[in-house]
C-alpha cells in the first residue's frame, strides 16, 4: 500500500490516477478504514418552479468491508445520495472523499469517469446488460474501457466471476436467454470486473422473485466477508435485516441510526425530529446514570457502550437485573408510568458509555403522536417490570413499596 | 439506406419451429411459422404473453437456436441463412444488420448517454472512432435527446432511455430494427412519443421493423399487423380484419 492511499489526507482524482497504487485491493485487513466520507453534502435541484433541496448537508461516513442498505420513502433522497456516491451527479456544496480520493474537486468529467470505472462498481434495479453480446462479453466490457487487464487475460478473468455468481454455463449464452434473476448476477459479475473495493447497488432486488432476491443478498454478504465494501440502496425492509449497518434517509437528512435502532416503530419523520433533539452523554464506567428513586426527566438510547440495571439492599448488597447494550433504551417505565426510578442505571464496568437523550416532553409529544411505537414501548415496559418485580422480591424489597410512593 | 418499400422480402421465415425441452416433456414455443417481412415495412406482430412473440424475434435476430426450419435474410447485397452460420459470424453479422429494442432499456450505468451509443460502434468497428462521436450525437438529435448526452442514464426519465436505446440500436445503421414491447413500460403519453420515433425511422430512413407487443390498440398504426397465437401466425392482417368487421382505422 503506498503511504499516500492510506493517509488521511484525501487526495485528488488525478493523484490517484497517477499513483502507482492505481488498482485497488480489497483486503479484509484494512476493515475498518474509511471508505466513503461525506462531509455537509449539499444537492440542489433548480427547476422552473424554483430550488429543491433535495440533499441538506449529509455527514456519512462507511467503512471497507461494510454491507450498508440506505433505506427512505420515495423522494427522500436516497438515490440523489446514491449519486453523490458514484460520481452520476455532483453535490452543490461539500466533500465526497472515496478511498482517500476527493472525487469533486478540481477533476474533469474523464478523469472522473476512469477513476470510476477502476473503483465503483455499479449495479441497478434493471440489468442493463448490452443484449447483443454475450454473458462473458457483457461481463469483459468494463475491462476494455477501464483498460485493466491484459487483452488475453480478459476473458479467464471474466470466466471466473462468472463462476462466483454461478454463471459459468451460461456465459456464451445471450441475456435474453437466462432467467432476470441470472441478468442480475450477470451485472453483479460485470460490476465487478474491475475488482473495486466499493459495490454500490441501487433497488438491485427490485424487479425480482423473493428466492433470487435471497441469492443476490448471499452473494452481496459473501462479497462483503471478502472485504468488499457494499452499499445498498432499498425500499425492501426484509433485506435492512440482512446488512451490517442500515442508513434511513428522510427528507433530505440522515436519521441518527441510534434512534433508529432503539425505537424502529417510529415513522421517518419522528425518527429524524428526535434526530434533532438529541444530545450526548458519556458517562466513565461505573458512573451512575439515574439513581433509585429519583425523578427521571429524560429518555435514554445507548449508542455505544453498555449500561447496567442493579438493585441494593443491604441483606444481599447489588442485584445486577441486566445489562443494556447499544441500541437499546432504559427511562422509558418511568416516563410512560411516571414517577420516579425504580431502579439504579450505571455505565458498565469496562468502558465508558456513549447515551443519547431526548428530554421529557419532547419525548411525550412524539409518543402521542405515535400510538404504534407507544403501544409496543408498553409491552417492553410490562416485562421489564415482569423481570424487575422478581429480582426485586428476591432483593427483599417489592415493588409495591415504590407504587405507594409514586406522587 | 434502403429507401424503398419493395415486394422483395428482407425477411423470410420458412416452417420455423421451436421446441423447448423440459422436465415436463416437450413445448412447442412455435409451430412451423412462415413469414415474409418486406423492405420498408413496419410490422406489428401481437400476442398474449406466452403467445410465442419473444421465441419468434430471437429466431430472427439468431439469439435463440431453431428447431426446424430456416431464417433467410436479404440485406446489403447479401442472403444470409442465420441458423447457419458459426457463434462468431452471426454476432459480426447481427451487430451490423439488426438494431434491437427491448423492453427494459439496457443502457450501461457508468456510461453516458453518447457513450452507450459510441459503445456498440466500437465494438463493430464500422466508424473510426473520432466520427463515432459525431454520429452518436446525431441520433441523439434524431431521438430528440441530444441535450443530455453527457448525462448518465440514472438521470434521464424511462422515455428518455428507451430513446437512447434506439438509438443505440441504430449506432451501426442497420437496414432492420427488431423491438420487443419497447413501449411496455412506459406511461401512454410517452409511449405514443416512442411509437412516433419508429414510424418515422421506417417513413424518412426506409428502415424496416418488426415489433411485437401484447398491446392490441397499437394494431391500426403498423402497416401490417398479424397476430401469433400459441405458436402461430394468422396470416389475415389484423387492422384490415378489424376494418372488414366494422373497425374503424386511424390514418
Amino acid at each position: 500500500m503506498s503511504p499516500r492511499r492510506s493517509s488521511p489526507q484525501p487526495v485528488s482524482v488525478q493523484h490517484a490516477m497517477t499513483s502507482a497504487d492505481l488498482t485497488p485491493v480489497p483486503s479484509p485487513e484494512r476493515r475498518g478504514e474509511s471508505m466513503i466520507d461525506m462531509h455537509g453534502v449539499v444537492k440542489t435541484f433548480k427547476s422552473a418552479a424554483g430550488e429543491f433541496t433535495v440533499l441538506k448537508g449529509i455527514d456519512l461516513t462507511i467503512y471497507r468491508g461494510e454491507f450498508v442498505s440506505i433505506v427512505g420513502k420515495s423522494g427522500s433522497g436516497k438515490s440523489t445520495l446514491l449519486n453523490m456516491i458514484t460520481g452520476i451527479d455532483h453535490p452543490t456544496a461539500g466533500r465526497v472523499v472515496i478511498g482517500g480520493t476527493d472525487i469533486y474537486t478540481g477533476v474533469t468529467e474523464s478523469q472522473r469517469s476512469k477513476w470510476r470505472g477502476r473503483n465503483l462498481g455499479i449495479v441497478f434495479q434493471f440489468f442493463q446488460l448490452m443484449p447483443m453480446l454475450t454473458l462473458l462479453e457483457n461481463v469483459m466490457l468494463p475491462m476494455d474501457y477501464a483498460e485493466m487487464y491484459d487483452f488475453d487475460e480478459r476473458p479467464k478473468r471474466a470466466m471466473e466471476l462468472l463462476e462466483l455468481v454461478g454463471l459459468e454455463k451460461f456465459a456464451n449464452k445471450l441475456p435474453v436467454l437466462v432467467s432476470t434473476g441470472q441478468q442480475q448476477l450477470a451485472a453483479i459479475a460485470r460490476a465487478l470486473a474491475c475488482d473495486p473495493p466499493l459495490l454500490v447497488a441501487d433497488e438491485p432486488t427490485g424487479n425480482l422473485d423473493t428466492k433470487s432476491a435471497d441469492v443476490i443478498i448471499d452473494l452481496f454478504e459473501e462479497l462483503s466477508r471478502r472485504g468488499k465494501t457494499i452499499v445498498m440502496v432499498t425500499h425492501d425492509p426484509s433485506l435492512t435485516s440482512r446488512t451490517t449497518r442500515n442508513i434511513i434517509i428522510s427528507d433530505g437528512e440522515l436519521i441518527n441510526e441510534t434512534v433508529a435502532k432503539a425505537l424502529p416503530w417510529l415513522r421517518h419523520r419522528h425518527m429524524l425530529e428526535f434526530s434533532k433533539l438529541v444530545q450526548t452523554e458519556i458517562y466513565p464506567p461505573k458512573a451512575t446514570i439515574i439513581s433509585r428513586d429519583e425523578h427521571v426527566e429524560k429518555f435514554f438510547m445507548i449508542h455505544k457502550g453498555e449500561v447496567e440495571v442493579v438493585l441494593f439492599d443491604r441483606k444481599h448488597g447489588e442485584t445486577i437485573i441486566s445489562r443494556l447494550k447499544p441500541g437499546e433504551f432504559f427511562g422509558e417505565i418511568e416516563l410512560i408510568r411516571g414517577g420516579k426510578s425504580i431502579a439504579n442505571v450505571r455505565a458498565g464496568a469496562n468502558a465508558p458509555v456513549e447515551v443519547l437523550t431526548i428530554r421529557r416532553e419532547d419525548f411525550q409529544r412524539v409518543m402521542e403522536q405515535s400510538p404504534i411505537t407507544a403501544e409496543a414501548l408498553a409491552k417492553i415496559v410490562q416485562e421489564r417490570l415482569k423481570e424487575h418485580r422478581a429480582a426485586d422480591s428476591r432483593s427483599g424489597r417489592g415493588l409495591f413499596s415504590f407504587f405507594r410512593r409514586r406522587p | 439506406m434502403n429507401s424503398n418499400p419493395s415486394s422483395q422480402p428482407i425477411i423470410e421465415l420458412r416452417d420455423v419451429v421451436k421446441v423447448y425441452s423440459t422436465a415436463a416433456g416437450d413445448f412447442p414455443a412455435l409451430k412451423g411459422i412462415n413469414l415474409q417481412v418486406r423492405a420498408g415495412e413496419f410490422l406489428g406482430i401481437i400476442g398474449k404473453s406466452g403467445a410465442g412473440k419473444s421465441t419468434l424475434l430471437n429466431m430472427i435476430t439468431g439469439v435463440d437456436h431453431l428447431t426446424e426450419g430456416e431464417v433467410l435474410v436479404h440485406a446489403d447485397g447479401s442472403s444470409v441463412s442465420v441458423h447457419r452460420m458459426k457463434e462468431d459470424e452471426i454476432a459480426f453479422w447481427r451487430g451490423r444488420t439488426m438494431g434491437v429494442v427491448f423492453q427494459s432499456f439496457q443502457l450501461l450505468p457508468m456510461l453516458t448517454l453518447v457513450e452507450n451509443i459510441t459503445l456498440p460502434m466500437d465494438l463493430c468497428g464500422n466508424f473510426h472512432p473520432k466520427r463515432s462521436r459525431e454520429r452518436a450525437l446525431e441520433l441523439l438529435r434524431l431521438m430528440e435527446i441530444e441535450e443530455h448526452a453527457d448525462k448518465f442514464p440514472s438521470l434521464i426519465s424511462g422515455g428518455q432511455q428507451q430513446r437512447v436505446a434506439i438509438a443505440r440500436a441504430l449506432a451501426n445503421d442497420p437496414p432492420i430494427l427488431i423491438a420487443d414491447e419497447p413501449t411496455g413500460s412506459l406511461d401512454s403519453v410517452t409511449a405514443d412519443h416512442i411509437f412516433e420515433l419508429f414510424q418515422r425511422l421506417v417513413e424518412e430512413q426506409g428502415k424496416t421493423i418488426v415489433m411485437v407487443t401484447h398491446d392490441q390498440s397499437l394494431a391500426p398504426r403498423f402497416s401490417r399487423t398479424l397476430r401469433i397465437t400459441d405458436g402461430e401466425l394468422d396470416q389475415a392482417d389484423l387492422a384490415e380484419a378489424d376494418l372488414r368487421s366494422g373497425g374503424r382505422r386511424k390514418k
